[in-house]
């Protein structure tokens, strides 16, 4: 499957300023101490509606993950960032032999000929 | 108001289902409260609460009312878990009857997101050029059907129980089997665990015939106090007991997500209410959107060990014949997928004793699940020919 062509929405601004600088930007509530991914609604600890951004590792581990019948396959994925938060994500440079349950993975940035720049997971 | 202690089922009311064109699914779900109450030989005037639920369409609200010109009702609202609504929506009719805030209670639920000449997958897939929000961007990466948010559950419980795809077939085996003898079901060829495995991948670990089907029509039922139940036109089905769980899955460090559902915290409430244990459950009416849910719902329910849904499954407990009959209709993957009121309104034909072919010898205790979102929401209904405690 073609990835899609990306815009922003206001929203997304600080994901998408970050990842065309090449940093992988989430959420991150100073106050209470915790990551949340870049989609979360708030911090459920203090409340807070518009938690921080913060540049994680760009280090994860995968949890599961799907493959869509295609050719190439495309190895589609729930990733755990070092900081904790989970992402769906999309894979590179992976075949069905090496998905695993706690397999080490990283972030990439693929900057397309179109739209914002997207973020890949290689092992 | 005099209030009652006992509630029941007393009204079943099915459209014709599948692929059924041209009518509204305003028009699908009143016709199907007309059915429900003409089936309880009630006048719809006797009705004086409707609870509406919709599908994907987004139709119909509370206006239903207006369209089936029921005036003086004392309760109407719209009602949204998801899959677990149906559950949801008997449970809210029958706490509403006991408070003596209504005494008849329609509850119905319908969807027409089915279209000539598209695939069925298509209603629940997303299709652009351009993404945008989040949201947007998980779909651009190719997250983009409920099928493989599901595979990335369904994979997590692989990993880590070494659950087999050969298992999951054996459920859509199994169910099949019993859709065989479900003339409203709209698949009723048996197949084999071959047919299974050699079904296309849709998103693996899950195969075509891992999934459910999609069908437009609509489902009521009708619930009121057993002091009225007992004059009315059908056998009752006594509701003994309900439940719900939202787990809240957090997507992060920890997370449970595809290992154990909320059919764990709904189960338990609900047969504690209707003073059972699983091994008192005679049939189970689960809510099967894919072949998954069901093995991880048993699993959650109490009735095989937490990572033994599989091997249960591959035992043959489930079909006809079987210890544990289950989706005795065919389910949503071979019957009908009217979301919770599939297996709700099985259960209501089961109790009733009008299975025809399909009937079960033993049917005095029916669990009935419902599952929504991506595994968020849950609810659970025991329900039985007989009045609780008798």
């Amino acid at each position: 499957m073609d990835i899609g062509i990306l815009r922003r929405d206001g929203r997304t601004d600080p994901f998408f300023d970050g990842t065309a600088a090449g940093r992988l930007v989430i959420r991150r509530c100073e106050a209470c101490d915790r990551w949340f991914a870049p989609d979360a609604s708030g911090c459920p600890g203090c409340g807070e509606e518009d938690p921080g951004w913060a540049e994680a590792s760009g280090e994860a581990t995968l949890v599961t993950w799907t493959v869509l019948p295609e050719e190439p396959p495309a190895y589609l994925a729930l990733v755990e960032l070092a900081e904790g938060p989970w992402l769906h994500a999309r894979l590179d440079g992976v075949t069905r032999g090496d998905l695993r349950e706690g397999l080490p993975l990283h972030v990439t940035f693929e900057r397309p000929d179109e739209g914002e720049t997207y973020i890949l997971f290689h092992p | 108001m005099r209030t009652s202690r006992g509630t029941s089922i007393v009204g079943l009311g099915m459209t014709e289902l599948g692929r059924v064109y041209g009518r509204s699914p305003r028009r699908l779900a009143a016709d199907a409260v007309r059915l429900a109450a003409a089936d309880a030989g009630l006048a719809l005037g006797d009705l004086d609460g409707l609870l509406v639920s919709h599908g994907v369409s987004g139709s119909p609200g509370i206006e239903l009312a207006g369209t089936l010109g029921l005036g003086d009702l004392r309760l109407l609202a719209q009602v949204n878990a998801f899959g677990a609504t149906a559950g949801a929506m008997v449970s809210y009719a029958a706490m509403s009857v006991l408070n003596g805030t209504a005494t008849t209670v329609a509850c119905v639920f319908a969807d027409a997101p089915r279209k000539p000449k598209q695939s069925a997958g298509a209603a629940y897939n997303r299709s652009a050029r351009e993404w945008h929000g989040f949201a947007g961007m998980t779909a651009a990466l190719g997250l983009r059907s409920v099928t493989s948010f599901y595979a990335l559950a369904a994979q997590r419980h692989m990993a880590r129980y070494g659950t087999t795809s050969e298992q999951l077939g054996a459920i859509a085996v199994s169910t099949r089997a019993w859709a065989a003898g479900n003339p409203l079901a709209e698949m009723r060829d048996p197949i084999t665990l071959d047919d299974h495995q050699n079904s296309r991948w849709v998103s693996e670990p899950l195969h075509l015939l891992d999934c459910c089907l999609v069908s437009n029509g609509a489902i009521a039922v009708i619930v009121t106090g057993d002091d009225r139940a007992r004059d009315l036109a059908r056998p009752p089905v006594h509701l003994w007991g309900w439940g719900q769980g939202h787990p809240g899955h957090r997507k992060e460090r920890g997370s449970d997500f595809g290992l154990t559902t909320g059919a764990a915290s709904a189960g338990a409430t609900a047969m504690k209410m209707a003073g059972i244990a699983p091994s008192d459950v005679d049939v189970c009416e689960l809510y099967d959107c894919y072949t998954y849910t069901v093995l991880v719902s048993l699993e959650d329910y109490g009735f095989c060990a937490k990572g033994e849904g599989g091997a249960f499954a591959a035992s043959g407990a489930l079909g006809p014949g079987g210890s544990l009959p289950t989706n005795t209709g065919g389910g949503q993957l071979s019957a009908y997928y009217m979301w919770g009121m599939t297996p709700l309104s099985e259960a209501v034909i089961q109790a009733r004793g009008d299975g025809g072919e399909r009937q079960v010898p033993a049917r005095d205790v029916i669990l009935v699940s419902g599952n929504g979102g991506i595994l968020d929401h849950h609810s659970t209904l025991i329900v039985s020919p007989h009045p609780k405690g008798a």
